[in-house]
């Protein structure tokens, strides 16, 4: 099944080790600014939105 | 007791050695990266012998599986970083009695570790190998100065490094971390404890040796020396434990690292150890409006971490108890005794993983009598 990791920008070092790790260096992740724990609702939505367009890319669904 | 510090000893005959050999060495090391930051010791295939002689374990054994890391640590590896630590190899059975624990612990291999938390391992010996090897179970016990007690704890934490790749800003994703993370490992006043010990609490042998391990970030400590009131020193620990920091989970636990002054002063009140987890678990709680001062009266209904009533994930505040247990069993409490005997000061160890079941307390084997 097609899948799209997403991680907030904090984290973008410790996903290339982990992903290098199991053998494929340069696999790319949706990136969100951070942090997320703290976000409410509306602000969740509103990360939702600003990254569609790249999950979408990372799918090869991208316009 | 138990260990010694004498500002009398003459000094040795130092041996001959090129000290720029020894230095390009260390300098090699560090430029591998193997290493804590401090100086590591190099080791050679005769010096890693020495370290497995020590064990009737298989030098292939695996004492800790990392799945999700794909990553092993064999009792070769285990020795390799312990002799770079420092360590002697008389300490390596207890080293891999730390080891064994760690695994049955259970939250290093779920990958702990790794968590923005910070957590680091608390290494705790009981038994005769204290003396046996000059581990300190008294003043400054959580301090330096003890060859066995930082070289042991420091052990794990290079292996983590060298062995599962934990290096930080990469796999271990530590917010701040804590100074443990160099070295933690203390070893119990058994001689100035009015109670069993640790181990003899769990089963154990007194003459038995053992090692256990919890994992914990914070080292609270507790000035009392102005009492002798056994209900006003275990409110000290209670309020200690339910600081509203520590609340992440629904619920917490902690060790008791307990001065032989204070340990004393519950026993001569004729307390018990389970006496003094019974009025900590009574009386480390919060009320909800302590709680919902800082956002965290609620608890989520997936992760059971604590947050707002607000929140879209929060169960019905209307559930809980007021006040709010910190703690879900006196047994989430463990109590153990370290220390001078020179002063009303003790410590909340926070420790993460089990709360209420009994701690993983590994047996130090291939011991010499």
């Amino acid at each position: 099944m097609p899948a799209v990791s997403i991680c907030t920008d904090a984290f973008v070092p410790a996903a290339q080790a982990m992903a290098k790790l199991y053998g494929f260096p340069g696999y790319q992740f949706v990136t969100i600014p951070h942090p997320l724990a703290s976000l409410n609702e509306a602000q969740i939505e509103a990360r939702v939105r600003d990254m569609m367009p790249e999950v979408l890319r990372i799918l090869g669904m991208g316009s | 007791m138990t260990a010694t510090v004498s500002d009398d000893t003459p000094l040795a005959e130092p041996p001959l050695a090129d000290a720029a050999e020894i230095r390009a060495a260390m300098e090699y090391y560090a430029r591998q990266n193997w290493t804590d930051g401090l100086p590591v010791v190099p080791v050679t295939e005769s010096y890693l012998a020495e370290f497995l002689a020590r064990t009737s374990r298989d030098p292939g054994d695996v004492l800790l599986a990392m799945p999700h890391l794909n990553r092993d640590c064999t009792v070769r590896l285990a020795a390799i970083n312990a002799a770079m630590s420092g360590c002697l190899p008389e300490y390596f059975p207890v080293v891999i009695a730390a080891w064994e624990s760690l695994a049955g612990e259970g939250y290093p291999a779920r990958g702990i570790w790794q968590s923005t938390t910070g957590t680091a391992p608390l290494l705790i010996v009981n038994g005769p190998v204290r003396n046996q090897i000059g581990l300190n179970s008294a003043g400054n016990v959580f301090g330096s100065g003890f060859r066995a007690n930082a070289t042991i704890g420091r052990a794990i934490r290079l292996t983590a490094i060298n062995v599962f790749g934990l290096r930080p800003h990469l796999l271990d994703q530590a917010t701040q971390g804590t100074p443990a993370k160099y070295s933690a490992c203390i070893a119990e006043n058994e001689e100035q404890s009015p109670w069993s010990p640790l181990h003899v609490e769990f089963g154990f042998d007194p003459a038995d040796s053992t090692v256990t391990a919890m994992i914990f970030r914070s080292c609270l400590h507790i000035e009392a020396r102005h009492t002798q009131v056994p209900e006003q020193l275990a409110q000290d620990l209670a309020g200690t434990i339910a600081r509203t920091g520590a609340r992440i989970h629904e619920t917490i636990s902690a060790l008791l690292v307990l001065s032989p002054e204070h340990a004393r002063l519950f026993a001569q009140a004729g307390w018990s150890k389970d006496n003094v987890r019974q009025y900590v678990f009574g009386h480390a709680t919060n009320t909800l409006a302590e709680l919902a001062a800082v956002g965290k009266e609620a608890v989520s209904k997936n992760t059971h971490w604590r947050l707002p009533a607000g929140h879209p994930d929060a169960m019905p505040v209307a559930d809980s108890p007021d006040p709010v247990p910190a703690l879900n069993s006196p047994a989430a409490v463990q109590i153990m005794v370290a220390g001078a005997n020179n002063a009303g000061v003790s410590a909340v160890i926070e420790t993460f993983g089990p709360r209420g079941n009994p701690p993983a307390i590994a047996k130090v084997r291939d011991l010499d009598d």
